[in-house]
């Protein structure tokens, strides 16, 4: 059903580079994956893997201050960067006769950039983070579900037990002498996959990338995550976190224990999610927002990590009046009946994904980010076009036996938010 | 080796050819624009309908709203929850998208559904039953939606500065969606009444995308929408909007808020204005790139705000000139210093050439970057619809956008940007920004909620 023309090449320098043309279009989506992210930061250094990601549009040996902004605002590009747990990307679409730019950019950050590394230009970007932490976190009604919910997931020697922004302490700490460190020890061409997608030839795309990344120097190998990545299968038991606050309407989040993307297994886990949360069919949606009407919205989601074990989410969100527990209970509920799930649910559930897809591979920029994920986590980006095929390979017995052995109340974070002056 | 000390050259210019916008019409009227898009399985569809918020009486503010959300509550051969196993089991979903102007109802499909979803989309907006369960259940997701949106800064901040720019007569003065006071009083029967007054011509006009001829695009809304007659884009149902007196600053008091949100607006030309390209090429100098003015000095100088923008929304008649941010509580005065300070300088001066070249060229070479999905490009034609466009506006939008020159944009800045009137609203922590805020002298300053 997906078909993505596409090469794949290695540099010398061990960079990987994943070429898909398709000339519908005259622009080009470039992008570029570092396996590095808040999970591989050490302690007492959490949000660096995003402080660092700010820092690397601040110029670089040949690019002055601004620079990156500007010259790509000036040929009609659009731009960005977002740090995960497992990985940083840096991505920017552009018309196709600016390749070149494109490339010289991001050369010039993967191997020079701590020339143009200074205090002031940490100190500026420290601050437009911790607005960032603010703006998103302490500022929003349920700003720090994240925060709360991961430690609750996690043991606190596990890499995913903090968040990616960081705090605010540990976000002052950070130095120039950490910039340089995590520059050589992360942003290094055999650590990075480069994807290009869109109009041009390859074979003259690949000279281009090979003229502007050849001399790029190879790095050192990169360390292991720290802390301890083994954990269980599941939690172990309900923990819970209630909070008292500024919020408008209670809300209920769940989150679950799941195998991580790398495991065949993930995609009974993520079909379930769909099951339970995706579209007004599903069953979160039909109970509590239609038929008992304790909740006036819900999701559901799997998220694709590979460090130990992914997670599954869940939200509802009740009314004024919602019994914050009643609605703890009807969720639970469908965690529990999840095992007596109908092919007709999966097929549902699968067609909408297949349909979800095939959308997001039409958009150049995220079909380059999606061919950077398949080449990085399992390296083939050809990967991607088997997605659906493993997602139509899962039953409702699959389903059922996840439910049975991962949704039950011994693999179980809550977390629940009521508004102030309430019981 | 590249010489890596410069910018490297561009490469020839690629032209980006839009495909053409053509349109067809059913027998009974209802004009359909389609765009041809080989290549992807997929199909979007939308049919836009005079259903907007504009349309409402005194009283009934969210009618359209309600009645957009209810619209899939069931229809006269199934129920809401058979509604939803029918779309989804065909990958696909209806969305539905209300506004002032129109509401827009559609989906995108994998092509080899398209008749099945597009004969649901019809018997949606046809046939819906409007269960009085489901229209209570969508006004009590309403009225908690606006209790949520009260305690969102920013949604706050957005509805506070409407309603200080807006005298209270205007349509623009309250929320979108209507009040708690408003929604409250709407039952089963005027969203039923509204329903049959906006929704009884099927639509004002209708879009398709995808890989389809002019001829199949005729065939296929002829059978689903062909006996129905066709509706009309009306309009001029918004009044003028009165240049306000001087400026002045209203604190929404959040107490112990780290952030304050930062508003500044004034009425602003409607959609189709012979100003509207001049001012989005001046409009991205201040603050509609991240290289613009406003985010310049806020964000990478100061260090104020992760994000500052500045827009001008236009509406089919009237609209929003405002600028917008976040920033940390103890620099909210400094902040909105800034901010008007570098109003001021537009207004008074203008961009520059160099600046005026660099926005013409991002402005340009972007354009593509909306232009790539089936959904992208139904929602440009749907904008041909509402604002009732000529099929090659979007063609003909990169070159009125290169003959903007730095006088027509100086001229465009003058007639638009008035920092000395702009309203400005802060929801923040009244305690801790209400004096340096008075110090600065701006304007005289109210504090609500304190």
């Amino acid at each position: 059903m997906i078909s993505i023309p596409l090469t794949r090449h290695e540099l010398s320098n061990g960079l990987t580079v994943v070429l898909a043309p398709d000339s519908a279009v005259p622009i080009v989506a470039v992008n570029v994956w570092y396996k590095v992210g808040s999970r591989n930061e050490r302690e007492g250094r959490t949000g660096f893997a995003h402080l660092f990601e700010h820092m690397m549009f601040q110029g670089s040996a040949h690019v002055p201050k601004g620079g990156h902004f500007e010259l790509l605002e000036a040929a009609g590009g659009s731009m960005n960067g977002s740090t995960w747990f497992d990985r940083t990307n840096y991505f920017e679409t552009l018309p196709a006769h600016e390749l070149d730019l494109a490339l010289w950019l991001e050369a010039d950050r993967m191997g020079w950039l701590l020339p143009a590394v200074d205090q002031e230009k940490l100190d500026n970007q420290r601050d437009v983070v911790k607005n960032e932490r603010r703006q998103r976190y302490e500022n929003q009604p349920y700003g720090d579900w994240d925060e709360r919910m991961q430690a609750l997931l996690y043991p606190p020697d596990h890499p995913y037990h903090h968040t990616v922004i960081g705090s605010m302490a540990d976000l002052s700490a950070a130095s120039l002498e950490d910039v340089e460190a995590f520059f050589r020890t992360y942003y290094q061409p055999g650590n990075a996959v480069l994807t290009l997608a869109g109009d041009f030839d390859p074979a003259d795309a690949f000279s281009r990338v090979e003229r502007y990344f050849g001399d790029i120097p190879p790095g050192a190998p990169v360390p292991p995550v720290p802390g301890r990545t083994d954990i269980d299968a599941v939690i172990g038991g309900t923990v819970r976190d209630e909070v008292r606050a500024a919020v408008p309407l209670p809300r209920v989040y769940v989150g679950v224990r799941i195998p991580p993307y790398t495991d065949s297994d993930f995609h009974a886990a993520d079909v379930a999610s769909s099951v339970l949360g995706d579209g007004r069919a599903s069953r979160l949606y039909r109970r509590l927002v239609r038929e008992k009407r304790v909740a006036k919205d819900v999701v559901a989601y799997a998220a694709p990590l590979v460090t130990g074990r992914a997670f599954m989410i869940l939200w509802a969100t009740g009314f004024p009046g919602t019994d914050a527990t009643e609605l703890e209970r009807a969720v639970a509920e469908e965690l529990e009946a999840l095992g007596d799930v109908e092919p007709a649910e999966v097929e549902r559930a699968v067609t909408r994904s297949e349909t979800q897809l095939v959308q997001e591979i039409e958009q150049l920029s995220s079909r380059a980010d999606r061919l950077s994920m398949h080449q990085t986590i399992f390296g083939d980006a050809s990967h991607l076009t088997q997605e659906i095929e493993h997602l139509r390979r899962v039953t409702a017995a699959d389903v059922g036996a996840f439910a049975r052995s991962s949704l039950g109340p011994d693999n179980r974070a809550v977390v629940v938010y009521l508004p102030e002056g309430k019981r | 080796m590249p010489d890596r000390s410069l910018r490297p050259p561009a490469g020839a210019v690629r032209p980006f050819q839009l495909p053409e916008v053509r349109s067809v019409r059913t027998s009974e009227g209802l004009e359909i624009r389609s765009m041809a898009r080989g290549g992807v399985p997929l199909v979007s569809v939308a049919l836009v309908v005079e259903a907007g918020e504009v349309r409402c009486a005194p009283g009934e503010e969210g009618i359209a709203v309600l009645t957009g959300d209810a619209l899939q509550g069931g229809t006269l051969r199934r129920t809401g929850a058979e509604l939803a196993e029918a779309l989804e089991g065909y990958g696909s979903g209806i969305r539905v998208s209300t506004g002032w102007d129109a509401s827009t109802v559609g989906f995108t499909c994998l092509a080899d559904r398209l008749e099945a979803v597009l004969a649901l989309l019809a018997e949606v907006v046809r046939e819906p039953s409007f269960p009085a369960p489901e229209v209570e259940r969508m006004r009590s997701q309403r009225l908690a939606a606006i209790r949520q949106r009260k305690m969102d800064p920013a949604g706050l901040a957005d509805d506070e500065l409407d309603s200080d720019v807006f005298p209270p007569t205007h349509p623009f003065h309250r929320p979108l969606g209507g009040t708690e006071t408003s929604v409250a009083a709407l039952g089963r029967d005027r969203v039923a009444a509204f329903a049959g007054e906006a929704y009884s011509r099927v639509g004002a006009g209708a879009v398709m995308v995808g890989d389809l001829s002019p001829d199949q695009v005729l065939d296929l809304a002829s059978r689903h929408f062909g006996s129905w007659p066709a509706g009309a884009m009306g309009g001029g149902a918004v009044p003028e909007t009165p240049s306000g007196g001087g400026r002045a600053v209203r604190i929404v008091h959040r107490p112990g808020a780290v952030q304050s949100e930062l508003r500044l607006g004034e009425p602003g030309p409607p959609r189709g204005h012979p100003d509207e390209i001049p001012l989005r090429v001046a409009n991205a100098v201040l603050g509609g790139a991240f290289t613009s003015r406003l985010n310049m000095n806020l964000r990478e100088k100061h260090g104020f705000t992760y994000g500052v923008r500045s827009a001008f929304e236009a509406r089919r008649d009237g609209g929003l000139f405002s600028v917008g941010t976040s920033v940390q509580t103890e620099v909210t005065a400094p902040a909105l210093a800034e901010a008007l300070a570098e109003l001021e300088r537009f207004a008074a001066s203008g961009p520059e050439p160099d600046e005026v070249a660099k926005a013409r060229d991002y402005l340009a070479g972007v354009f593509p970057l909306r232009m790539e999905t089936t959904a992208q490009l139904a929602a440009r034609l749907t904008e041909l619809i509402i604002y009732r466009l000529p099929n090659d506006h979007h063609h003909r939008y990169r070159d009125r956008v290169r003959a903007v020159d730095v006088e027509t944009a100086r001229a465009a800045v003058a007639r638009h940007v008035h920092p000395e009137r702009m309203s400005v609203v802060i929801v923040g922590d009244a305690d801790r920004v209400a004096g340096p805020v008075e110090s600065l002298g701006v304007g005289p300053v109210s504090i609500e909620g304190r």
